[in-house]
């Protein structure tokens, strides 16, 4: 991540709903961070896609998206760091658009937002996300610490995202 | 050998929902079903909390209706607990929830159904989007669009406490009362919202209504069967999206039920199927006589379209305007043997329908901050916890959403059951699918442009079934080919 230019034109969205199950380990991962992070970073919790998180994003330069995800080719409890590409459909809001036709949609507007490469998925791969509780799986859980190192250390641009894995 | 087609997920869709269509021993289409993924636990998951907690945990189970959710959880809170709302905040409620209206509908148009038209049906897929509109007509749209949703959204923030998951509902009142200062801001607003409502008509007018082969299409059998049709009116019978009575009129537009939301039991039954996780509500005077439309059938739609069926006016001038060249279009203007207007029952008129309610919740809006009493500081009231059985319902965009909960002496939840919109509209989904299916697949052949066609049957009716479901990388639409016995035979995704 390239150092910010602004320390308060930074946010930090936790994506999913806190009452299932493992799809709240975005908003938990926020609620983690709530007391450590710095004031100028905008923590911000909510169970949308497309359209609205280009609402969060619009006015920064940076933002780190952090969201369950479903993938049988890997292990619950691993955590992924990952950008946005074309067509990728992360963070999408299945009512409007993907993330990157939102923020298309942004940038000819003239909004200001973050470039591509300054927009981080941590992902964290979780196990079940259609049972309603507050619990998360013991995998998922073991990894909440992991997946806030790697916000802090995202935050801190302590992580080469040249790396970063294209959603 | 009997084929089946799968289109899993459904693109642009909320939740990854899938069509399934089976084809018999020609390729012809046999049935055609729509299916929602699951959802596990949520009554067990209330049961045992505090009722006054449900307008915040309902309005998370998705991202596209929690004001529809909110609204609803407080009203059966409210009426379990026995407590009136304060006059000011439900004004403030109404307004909130025609912002809400205002930006869902919006993007229903701009992002969801209107690219099939604006766009063209048979274009590749990754085209049929938003961008797909702005590079047709203008950034200027997009711009707009945008701009809709955020000046809805903030007076949403603003006074319901939160951005998408608001959090200003308390039984008998509202967190907050509105400002001189925040109303005259609003107010401002709610002017462009009629000016964009009347745009985003023209914007019909031309594209689809002046396009003779898109009318074709609007008319058409292919996407026109009857059923019966709900929804919320108000004493004069025009569309309450908050609060009235429930509406029902039969295929010929004769009035069969009116009665309030905490009666639904008495009228609306859910019949189950194995193979769906959601359950299909038809009319208890008709019964469940299976997937057939028609006047003794017991299915009935709950969508905007239906709400102007049931309807006999509107209750603001622009949008009345609207309502009544809406049903002189289809010839069915004071067509009914009661002098009411005849039902349409063109599925894609469903699109018209959506914005001539844009229109209406504008003006409501405007309304609404012209009360006098829109700044009454009096929003709030002690309420005691009791035992109790409380039903609230409004309109949600996509149709009638109702609460029950019944609360113990303490406030505490013994029974939840929801009946959201969608569900509603789950047996004329499958109906409208079959009946496109089986108009568009002969043979087995099928296109991309026959299978959007296909799902424009069930993308008019807005359905929403969030699941919540993320994934790393493409989401593609899936057709599977398999056998009889499920063995995969072809498939063919597009992305």
């Amino acid at each position: 991540m390239s150092p910010p230019t602004s320390a308060g034109n930074r946010v930090i969205v936790g994506l999913g709903s806190p009452f299932l199950g493992d799809d709240s380990i975005g908003p938990r991962v926020v609620r983690e961070l709530a007391g450590s992070c710095s004031a100028e970073i905008r923590l911000v919790e909510s169970h949308a896609g497309g359209l609205l998180l280009l609402e969060e994003l619009a006015g920064t330069q940076q933002a780190i998206i952090i969201d369950a995800l479903l993938d049988a080719r890997r292990t619950p409890g691993d955590v992924v760091v990952a950008g946005i590409s074309e067509d990728s459909c992360n963070a999408a809001c299945g009512h409007d658009c993907t993330l990157p036709q939102a923020l298309a949609i942004g940038r000819a507007m003239g909004l200001l937002l973050p470039d591509d490469e300054n927009i981080h998925l941590v992902a964290i791969v979780v196990e079940d996300v259609t049972t309603f509780t507050e619990s998360l799986s013991p995998k998922v859980a073991t990894a909440l610490p992991l997946a806030c190192r790697t916000v802090r250390e995202l935050v801190a641009g302590a992580i080469n995202t040249d790396r970063k894995e294209a959603a | 050998m009997t084929q089946r087609i799968t289109i899993d997920p459904i693109t642009r869709l909320e939740g990854h929902g899938k069509i399934e269509i089976f084809l018999d021993d020609v390729g012809d289409v046999s049935s055609a079903y729509f299916q929602i993924p699951e959802l596990r636990g949520f009554e067990s998951f209330c049961v045992g909390r505090h009722a006054e907690e449900m307008p915040n945990i309902t309005n998370r189970i998705c991202g596209v209706c929690p004001e529809a959710h909110h609204m609803a959880a407080v009203k059966a809170v409210e009426a379990a607990f026995g407590v009136e709302c304060l006059p000011a905040a439900r004004r403030i409620r109404e307004l909130i929830y025609m912002a809400f209206f205002i930006a869902d509908h919006t993007t229903h148009f701009y992002c969801l159904g209107g690219p099939d038209f604006i766009i063209g049906p048979d274009a590749p897929a990754a085209e049929r989007n938003i961008l797909g509109v702005i590079k047709k007509v203008g950034i200027d749209i997009g711009s707009q669009v945008i701009n809709c949703r955020k000046r809805n959204h903030e007076l949403i923030k603003r006074l319901g406490g939160r951005g998408v998951h608001l959090c200003g509902a308390l039984p008998g009142g509202w967190a907050v009362h509105l400002s001189e200062e925040w109303r005259q801001e609003f107010l401002a607003h709610a002017k462009e919202n009629v000016a964009f409502a009347q745009f985003s008509l023209k914007i019909f007018d031309d594209i689809v209504l002046k396009n003779p082969a898109y009318l074709d299409l609007v008319l058409s059998d292919l996407y026109r069967h009857e059923t019966h049709s709900m929804g919320t009116v108000s004493e004069s019978f025009a569309p309450d999206f908050y609060d009235g009575k429930i509406r029902v009129v039969d295929t010929l537009g004769c009035e069969i039920a009116l009665y309030e939301p905490k009666d639904y039991l008495d009228h609306i039954a859910e019949h189950v199927e194995p193979w769906s996780y959601l359950k299909f509500p038809y009319l208890k005077r008709f019964g469940w006589q299976g997937f057939v439309d028609g006047q003794q059938s017991g299915v009935y739609q709950a969508t905007p379209l239906s709400r102007l069926n049931v309807s006999d006016r509107m209750a603001t001038p622009l949008a009345q305007a609207e309502f009544e060249r809406f049903y002189d279009t289809f010839g069915a203007r004071g067509k009914a043997a009661n002098g009411r207007n005849l039902p349409v029952h063109h599925r894609l008129a469903t699109h018209w329908a959506r914005l001539i309610e844009l229109l209406y919740a504008a003006e409501r809006m405007q309304e609404l901050l012209n009360h006098p009493d829109i700044c009454d500081p009096n929003v709030r009231q002690i309420v005691e916890a009791r035992a109790g059985v409380g039903i609230g319902s409004v309109e949600a965009p996509r149709g009638t959403l109702t609460h029950h909960y019944v609360t113990d002496g303490n406030g505490i939840l013994t029974k939840v059951n929801l009946i959201v919109g969608t569900t509603n509209n789950n047996a004329p989904i499958s109906l409208s699918i079959m009946k496109a299916a089986k108009g568009l697949i002969k043979g087995g052949v099928f296109s991309e442009g026959i299978l959007n066609k296909v799902e424009m049957a069930f993308r008019l009716y807005d359905p929403c079934c969030s699941c919540a479901t993320h994934a790393l990388g493409k989401a593609p639409l899936e057709v599977t080919l398999r056998d009889a016995t499920g063995k995969e035979l072809d498939r063919v995704t597009r992305q």
